[in-house]
């Protein structure tokens, strides 16, 4: 039995809250498995090899060819998606079917390149785009923090960088060239 | 168990179960480990590596010498289909192999990993 406002009021926020989640779709799509920058650390451009490189990322992705030598690159993905449809509150006391939907995408897309000379040594390594690990706001109207030169966080907070599974490369004495 | 706790374990899990969604996408042909061991270097032409492998999935020119990439994508998705509430999550990883050519046609570098071997049907789709 609902005696007063108090009780009226504890309802409609019990109601409120446990309704909330309803018409909530949550959505994650990964390309290859998350790392640290410290999982690319051990790579020291003018020492580690290609081989190196495979024995501990795995093979990449793609391999192009380019003036000085080749590029090998390891892409990877982390799409994330979040869909709330607060009409659902108002479906149970409605005959309409209403929608008030907030909706937001996150691609996440980045790539890590390493530079090798024709000799397979490493000349240069980064990732893509830098991305780091911001928080997903599922508000669509709550600003994300660009990745922009001057207001990059600090280096231990990676958001999406690529993890491949130990690879092979049987390397030997002989160069490309 | 007596029959009703029978009854009753069989429902929860049959309502778990009749939410639940399992998708699976492949691309390629599996990259046999056993026939990317007998690739030899310095030994094995192309045409062999053609018998063995078939034409590649991409060609590509490198300094001069011919790369084979063959590649193989596998995409495991669970989701979590509660009606009002539903979580998806889709993983992908490739398997691939690039095999560097010299001029004269002999094979002279494997690349290869597999990472599929570890790719697990996943349903929450927070954290890593």
């Amino acid at each position: 039995m609902i005696n007063g406002w108090k009780d009226i009021c504890a309802f409609c926020l019990a109601a409120i809250l446990g309704l909330s989640p309803l018409g909530c779709n949550v959505v994650r799509i990964t390309l290859n498995r998350p790392i640290t920058p410290a999982d690319v650390a051990f790579i020291v451009p003018g020492h580690t090899t290609l081989a190196d490189v495979v024995a501990n990322l795995g093979a990449p992705d793609s391999i192009t060819d380019s003036d000085t030598g080749l590029v090998a690159t390891y892409r990877f993905l982390d799409l994330k998606y979040s869909r709330v449809n607060l009409g659902w509150l108002a479906k149970p006391w409605t005959p309409v079917d209403p929608d008030l939907i907030f909706s937001r995408t996150g691609l996440g897309v980045d790539a890590f390149e390493v530079l090798c000379d024709p000799q397979w040594v490493v000349v240069h390594q980064g990732f893509h785009r830098h991305l780091y690990r911001h928080p997903f706001h599922p508000y669509p109207f709550l600003q994300s923090r660009g990745s922009t030169d001057h207001k990059l966080p600090p280096f231990n907070g990676p958001a999406i960088m690529p993890s491949h599974g130990r690879g092979t490369i049987r390397s030997s004495d002989s160069s490309l060239q | 168990m007596k029959l009703p706790h029978c009854l009753v374990c069989f429902l929860a899990v049959a309502s778990l179960l009749q939410s639940c969604a399992f998708s699976r996408g492949t691309l390629g042909d599996e990259l046999q480990t056993d026939v990317i061991k007998t690739i030899q270097k310095g030994t094995t032409t192309k045409e062999e590596l053609l018998h063995l492998l078939g034409a590649p999935d991409r060609l590509l020119a490198l300094n001069g010498r011919d790369v084979f990439q063959y590649y193989r994508y596998d995409a495991k998705a669970g989701s979590l289909l509660l009606i009002a509430l539903n979580f998806t999550r889709l993983s992908i990883k490739s398997d691939d192999l690039f095999v560097i050519l010299d001029r004269d046609g002999v094979v002279e570098e494997v690349i290869s990993s597999r990472r599929t071997e570890d790719l697990k049907f996943r349903f929450w789709p927070f954290g890593d």
